[in-house]
């Protein structure tokens, strides 16, 4: 009685099971790291204007905040995302800047000085420039235009932590 | 090559130095089986695959699954319709259920009918009952998670069957629900049994049973002249149990190709959809025509209670040592009955249904529904939209512009003179396009036939005094705007 197959046989055959085995598995691999990286996101579209609000209610010389409603794209649902931009007006000048922070997007707050994010005290003077603190870049600005009093704002995301301002596609 | 192999040996060698690895695959492996390695062996190692394969899909699907009665139906229509391999990793989820019923049987019926379940073995043979017991959990608790008509509709009979039971039904059915309906609360329930509870307790299950079978050891043939033959699991048993896991997997695969697993359209409690169960309780299903009012017990509790009873304690009184079937009359005699009443009542129940005009005309327009949906390009949600900057304070939202003439003689009197509803008559009307299931094709169906959409009175049954075109002017009006 000699319940051990052939050493050559039984490592045939073991090299079978190891076939059946990782084909089954790399089947699975694929199709869920297909599944696990989802749709290919569309090409990112041109912004739309959005309406933030009269222009006559932001003082002169003061970063104001305003809200801009941005339709946003979650896979099986579309929601309606309140984002924030600071509005900073000096006579017919008018100046937007994104309040996502570019360094690791906390939001941006005011101080006396012009702008400081409070996670990482970075800070930007009145302009959007860079001040001090860990972020690379000036405040991200936004396109606008006034039309009849509105303020009309083209929301876009950009890419964090980068000396540059890249949107986000 | 010769220094990778060393490297990778030497590797092996550090990890069996600190976890007695080497030892443990060999004693894994080496598992004798008395009579040798045969094809009706595998039906248990093909469970175990089934059960990962059910583990690693379930796992990934919740990854955009959401459970939640007004979000779960889109999200699965997602993955379904929109994710790549997201029709093959559900497909697989749903086939595989199927799968592990059919297999469950399979393995049951190979270990009675080889007597396996004698000598000592009966902690390993009700471990493996319990198991049972929970698949028909597995089953039952993710048959809802869709949310479909089908979904809604057969777990209603399913929760209601269980607050029949004497006693503790009404308790057990509360508990289940999360309240007295079949709500939101009670899908996130089910969600929580079908993907924490019972995979724990089958995780469990399953490393007791392999232990406890390893402890009383492969019982092998019947057959006592092959008793002087013995091989080891690895390699000719694993080999055999691999092509047979290859098999089933490529079945899998082809049935998810060739028919992806089915989503009909979102559950519409006003419906009177008519719910068939899943194959595997047809059998019950079927029974319950034959026992009216209070008798019904028997097919719904009785009957699988005793069932269970009888099969938990088979070892118990079945002790001689008998193994062979053919001198075991008895017990294969009503292991043949039991298969052949299940198919039998199956049958009976397919067969009714074909035979009554009325339910098969039902099913059959179902059938093409669910098929239409699968078929309808996905539609995300709109989740949290403010309402229109007119809205607030202002009268109630009204459709812009005059309404056609059939509109204000046929609809206006239940949903008002612009289609802003009115209370307790008819819904607003207002926006209606932008909901599931109310596209301009579907308001001109709803036109055509009510009922078809689970509307109920005082909607009307049907407008024999619209004409197609009026009906199409009403529904570009309505779809015009806000």
């Amino acid at each position: 009685m000699d319940p051990q197959p052939q050493p050559e046989r039984r490592s045939f055959l073991g090299l079978m099971i190891g076939i059946i085995n990782t084909g089954i598995a790399a089947f699975m691999a694929v199709t869920l790291g297909r599944f696990v990286a989802g749709p290919k996101t569309s090409t990112a579209s041109e912004p739309e204007w959005l309406d933030a609000g009269s222009i006559s209610d932001v003082p002169d010389g003061k970063p104001a905040r305003l809200n801009v409603t941005v339709a946003q794209d979650a896979g099986w649902a579309q929601f309606d995302n309140q984002q924030s931009v600071w509005i900073v007006k000096k006579g017919d000048n008018v100046q937007v800047f994104s309040a996502v922070c570019p360094h690791l997007g906390c939001s941006v707050n005011t101080n006396a000085n012009g702008f400081i994010c409070p996670c990482h005290t970075s800070t930007w003077n009145i302009n959007g420039q860079r001040m001090g603190g860990p972020t690379l870049r000036g405040l991200d600005t936004l396109d606008h235009k006034i039309e009849d009093g509105t303020l009309k704002v083209k929301y876009q995301f950009f890419k964090q932590g980068l000396a540059g301002k890249e949107p986000i596609a | 090559m010769p220094e990778m192999r060393q490297t990778f040996s030497r590797a092996y060698d550090w990890c069996d130095e600190r976890t007695g690895i080497r030892t443990l695959i060999r004693h894994a492996l080496d598992e004798p089986i008395r009579g040798g390695a045969r094809w009706a062996y595998v039906f248990g190692s093909i469970l175990v695959f089934l059960f990962l394969l059910q583990v690693v899909t379930g796992i990934f699907l919740t990854m955009y699954y959401v459970p939640s009665a007004d979000h779960a139906h889109t999200s699965v229509a997602y993955i379904q319709k929109v994710i790549p391999g997201g029709s093959m990793v559900r497909g697989l989820h749903v086939y595989g259920a199927s799968a592990m019923v059919i297999f469950l049987f399979a393995h049951l019926a190979q270990t009675f009918l080889f007597g396996s379940y004698k000598g000592k073995r009966e902690l390993l043979w009700g471990f493996g009952v319990i198991m049972m017991l929970i698949v028909f959990g597995f089953a039952f608790t993710g048959y809802l998670l869709p949310w479909d008509q089908e979904a809604y509709f057969g777990t209603k009979v399913g929760t209601s069957i269980a607050g029949e039971v004497p006693v503790v039904g009404q308790f057990q059915q509360h508990l289940l629900l999360g309240g007295n309906n079949l709500t939101t609360l009670s899908l996130s329930r089910f969600f929580t049994i079908h993907t924490f509870l019972l995979p724990t307790a089958l995780v469990l299950l399953i490393i007791g049973h392999i232990y406890l079978f390893r402890v009383a050891g492969a019982a092998g043939s019947f057959s006592v002249r092959n008793d002087h033959k013995v091989e080891l699991f690895y390699p000719k048993q694993l080999l055999l149990d691999s092509v047979g896991i290859l098999l089933v997997f490529l079945g899998l695969v082809w049935m998810v190709y060739k028919i992806p697993a089915q989503l009909g359209p979102q559950a519409d409690p006003t419906s009177d959809f008519l719910a068939r169960p899943p194959w595997y309780f047809l059998p019950l299903f079927e029974l319950l025509k034959y026992f009216p009012g209070k008798l019904s017990l028997i097919p719904t509790v009785i009957l699988p209670a005793v069932l269970f009873g009888v099969l938990f304690a088979l070892p118990f009184f079945d002790k001689r040592p008998t193994r062979n079937p053919l001198h075991r009359p008895l017990a294969t005699t009503l292991m043949v009955i039991t298969i052949l009443g299940s198919v039998g009542l199956i049958v009976a129940s397919k067969y009714q249904d074909r035979k009554d005009p009325d339910a098969s005309a039902k099913l059959k327009k179902q059938e093409e529904d669910s098929q239409a949906f699968l078929k309808a390009e996905f539609k995300p949600e709109e989740i949290g939209k403010k309402p229109e900057k007119s809205a607030p304070g202002a009268a109630a939202a009204t459709i812009k512009g005059e309404p056609p003439d059939p509109y204000t003689v046929t609809c206006s009197l239940c949903h008002g003179d612009h289609g802003e509803g009115a209370e307790g008559l008819g819904p607003s009307l207002v926006g209606i396009t932008s909901k599931p299931n109310r596209t301009k094709e579907d308001l001109l169906k709803i036109l055509n036939d009510p009922r078809s959409y689970g509307l109920k009175d005082p909607m009307p049954a049907n407008f024999p005094d619209l004409s197609d075109a009026d009906k199409h002017a009403i529904v570009d009006w309505i779809g015009a705007g806000k």
